[in-house]
């Protein structure tokens, strides 16, 4: 120990018989009393104890030491107990120490000798390095308190509102034209068959009147720098040629030469190369698709302008680069279903009437391509529709995962097509079928009833779909083959394109199935690997409607209950520091921080670490060949000196 | 050899190490008194320095025990942690220190049996090993 008279006091808990009855607690005592930086060496019953407590506190402040170790329980269990004791006796929390001889010695050693002399070596690495303790003082810093979401689908609309409801200002960032993501393309979310256009139209109302909320939509992020707290967002704003003043009268599409794919309708059906997303979205405005556009190809049309009774049109927009400042980011990119044609076996693609989910939702749509009728490519309405279960899921080609809601949307179609026509037959080939809770296991049953066929094989790979003259025929292995109209493809969830991207900018970690990982799978599901950095809806992994808003509705109170005005966070305070004087500027630091927490310093030619970032993990001080990077409270002196300890005690 | 005591110095991460060792505890589940534990944030954090410090003062093994890949409370630092180790395992055989007597491995919050079973299997590699003696110029190399 250094060679100043400090003082340590030592306090030895008897957890009643737990440390007791398993360590020579006596022998402890003597061995330590005699030592000249020891003030003093005191046991109690039970420290933790209200008395326990009130007991150690008068005893620091009689006998003032300079620092206190406190063999007791593991300190996972109470050394912020003890660190509130020491404090209220005036003496830095830092300054405490504890060793752990319950969990480490008295409840794992057999012998009773042993376990004193565990004890004992655990004592004195505690003292040794408590003398090297510095003082630490909480850190805080001034943070925004406005969202960036990213994302404006269902998720990223509710966390949105509650954000802006409370108050704060929030900026969605959407890269279709307008907001709805996903539900708005679905007639009805199962088992309650909620109407999804009804669910959606008065929140998207209520995002357009909220003076909170900012829209920016066909737009998406270009990069992400600061921390949380102070975010700074930059964002590409892609040129639409129809300015905000449009209020998607539709005049323009009447006038408008060009007809194109609908891709909103996943290319079913068609629009104009003006158009909305549908009719009342938000923002409003339409969209002139350049590309098809004849102003653009050949310059020779200009009716929509024209027609416009808003002068709206826009020809020279040419898009806008946007920075937004925020305090916390929250990510709702949804995410999107396997692509059937790589499971050839299904006739994706080749055979007619054959169609994935997706598109099946958007037929089935009222505000699809034919206006909810659902018709076969001839136009007659389907007698039979097959529904094949699980394509592409735990499969090595597609998902090797169940993604747990296809099933309850896979037997949704039966209840949608009966509603058009009651004798229509309907087949559900699956094999294991997933429901979760009483009401998904009750519309399953009630599929039944209405006669749904429920086909189970176990060879789900070993499907043939072939055109048989008008009909396609589904045969396996093992059930009669099945004559139907029609085909829909239930498709497992995937992440959505460019969610790696994505992370990257966030410097988020994803997990092997691609989606954004978890900051704790259990008590903390909708943070990112990022301080900061939330996940709202179904782009941490495959969720169901009212999951995807019950995650977005907690990122946002989250976030906002972390974020207030007038407040400041408080940051980690045992960060590591890097002294300027020994730092060589090697930057390896800067390669092993998995945070981006260390910048170089060209002026100074020197590696910096940003407090607010910094976790406090000391990778960076492990590596610096130096010494410059200091762990607060673990140093290298620190651990040393418990080494130490731990070896001579 | 019976009555040679080593002394096994474990470096475990506060978030699943430490914690796995905690449970052990918990349970009851006993393991040699050899086997001494130091807290680091991260198993990221150890320096080989550490390493060397503690054979020279007199450890006969030293484990580095942090969470499983894709676990790390830091995203990646046990990988770190890794990288750092293959290396000192080679610099350490060079000293004349066998490789067994350095040992990293994972254990998570909840596996105390794990931890219990390694702390037990180091101990019995290291008695089989015997005392470890630094001379000369191995020992000032290592200080
Ligand atoms: S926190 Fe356990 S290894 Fe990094």
């Amino acid at each position: 120990m250094n060679g100043k008279k400090t003082k340590i006091a030592l306090f030895l808990c008897k957890c009643g018989a737990n440390i007791a009855d398993f360590i020579d607690l006596k022998e402890i005592e003597s061995r330590f009393s005699g030592n000249d930086t020891t003030s003093f060496v005191e046991t109690q019953d039970l420290l933790c104890s209200p008395a326990g407590k009130k007991n150690m506190l008068e005893t620091i402040e009689k006998n003032k030491p300079d620092f206190v170790v406190v063999a007791a329980c593991s300190p996972q269990m109470h050394e912020k107990t003890f660190q509130e004791v020491v404090a209220d006796a005036g003496i830095n929390m830092a300054r405490m120490q504890m060793a752990n001889i319950r969990e480490q010695s008295a409840w794992v050693t057999t012998d009773k000798k042993k376990a004193t002399l565990k004890a004992i070596a655990l004592i004195n690495a505690a003292m040794e390095r408590s003398v090297l303790h510095d003082d630490l003082q909480p850190k805080t810093m001034e943070c925004l308190t406005d969202l960036i979401i990213i994302g404006g689908g269902m998720a990223g609309i509710e966390a949105a509102l509650l954000a802006a409801n409370a108050g704060r200002k929030v900026t969605i960032v959407e890269k279709e034209i307008s907001l709805g993501g996903s539900v708005i393309k679905i007639e009805e979310v199962a088992p309650n068959m909620e109407c999804a256009p009804c669910l959606l139209s008065p929140r998207l109302a209520a995002v357009r009147d909220n003076k909170n909320i900012r829209v920016i939509s066909n737009a998406s992020v270009t990069d992400v720098l600061g921390f949380f707290g102070n975010f700074k967002v930059k964002i590409k704003r892609m040129a639409r040629y129809v300015k905000e003043s449009c209020i998607g009268c539709e005049a323009c599409f009447e006038v408008c030469p060009v007809t194109v794919d609908n891709d909103f309708n996943l290319g079913l059906g068609t629009k104009k190369a003006i158009s909305t997303l549908f009719a009342g979205s938000v923002p409003a405005a339409a969209a002139i698709d350049k590309t098809n556009c004849l102003h653009f190809t050949d310059g020779s049309c200009n009716a929509c302008a024209a027609v416009c009774p808003f002068q709206s049109i826009d020809f020279e927009d040419t898009g806008e680069d946007i920075e937004v400042s925020a305090g916390a980011v929250i990510v709702a990119t949804g995410c999107t279903t396997v692509n059937p044609s790589t499971v050839p076996e299904t006739g994706y693609g080749k055979i007619e009437n054959v169609y994935s989910m997706p598109e099946f939702e958007r037929i089935a749509s009222s505000n699809g391509p034919y206006g909810g009728e659902i018709r076969l490519k001839n136009g007659e309405p389907p007698r039979s529709v097959a529904v094949i279960h699980c394509v592409g899921s735990l499969s090595d080609g597609g998902v090797p995962y169940c993604s747990g809601i296809c099933c309850m949307t896979a037997i949704k179609t039966g209840e949608l097509l009966r509603k058009k026509n009651p004798d229509v037959e309907v087949y559900s080939i699956h094999d294991r079928l997933v429901f979760n809770g009483p009401e998904q296991q009750a519309f399953f049953e009630k599929q039944k009833e209405e006669g749904t066929h429920f086909v189970k094989t176990e060879r789900l790979r070993d499907l043939r779909v072939v055109q048989n003259g008008t009909t396609i025929e589904i045969s396996g292995p093992d059930f009669q083959p099945i004559a139907v109209d029609m085909v829909v493809l239930s498709t497992g969830l995937t992440p959505q394109k460019g969610t790696l991207a994505l992370a990257r900018m966030l410097n988020a970690d994803l997990t092997d199935a691609g989606f954004f990982k978890a900051d704790h799978p259990i008590l903390r599901a909708i943070g990112s690997s990022i301080d900061g950095v939330y996940t709202a809806g179904c782009c941490a992994s495959p969720c169901d409607v009212t999951t995807a808003i019950t995650r977005a509705q907690a990122a946002a109170g989250d976030a906002i209950s972390k974020l207030v005005p007038g407040r400041k966070i408080a940051l980690e305070v045992m960060t590591t520091i890097i002294d300027e004087i020994k730092c060589a500027g090697c930057k390896l630091c800067i390669a092993v921080c998995p945070y981006k927490a260390i910048d170089f310093d060209g002026q100074k030619k020197v590696c910096v670490v940003n407090e607010a970032i910094c976790r406090g993990c000391g990778t960076c001080a492990a590596t610096c060949p130096g010494g410059a990077a200091r762990a607060i409270h673990f140093s290298d002196q620190q651990i040393m000196a418990e080494i130490g300890g731990l070896l001579h005690g | 050899m019976d009555d040679f005591n080593p002394a096994i110095i474990a470096f475990v991460c506060n978030w699943c190490s430490y914690a796995g060792a905690d449970k052990a505890g918990g349970q009851k589940l006993p393991y040699p008194s050899n086997v001494k534990l130091i807290r680091v944030m991260c198993s990221g954090r150890v320096d080989p320095q550490f390493v060397m410090k503690a054979f020279r003062e007199g450890a006969d093994g030293v484990m580095v025990l942090g969470c499983h890949p894709g676990d790390c409370h830091y995203r990646n630092g046990n990988m770190k942690a890794l990288r750092r180790f293959k290396l000192l395992e080679r610099m350490l055989s060079q000293l004349g220190i066998e490789k067994e007597r350095f040992k990293l491995d994972w254990v998570s919050a909840g596996e105390s049996a794990r931890f219990q079973e390694l702390a037990k299997k180091m101990t019995d590699t290291i008695k089989k090993l015997g005392p470890l003696h630094l001379r000369g110029m191995v020992e000032s190399e290592v200080a």
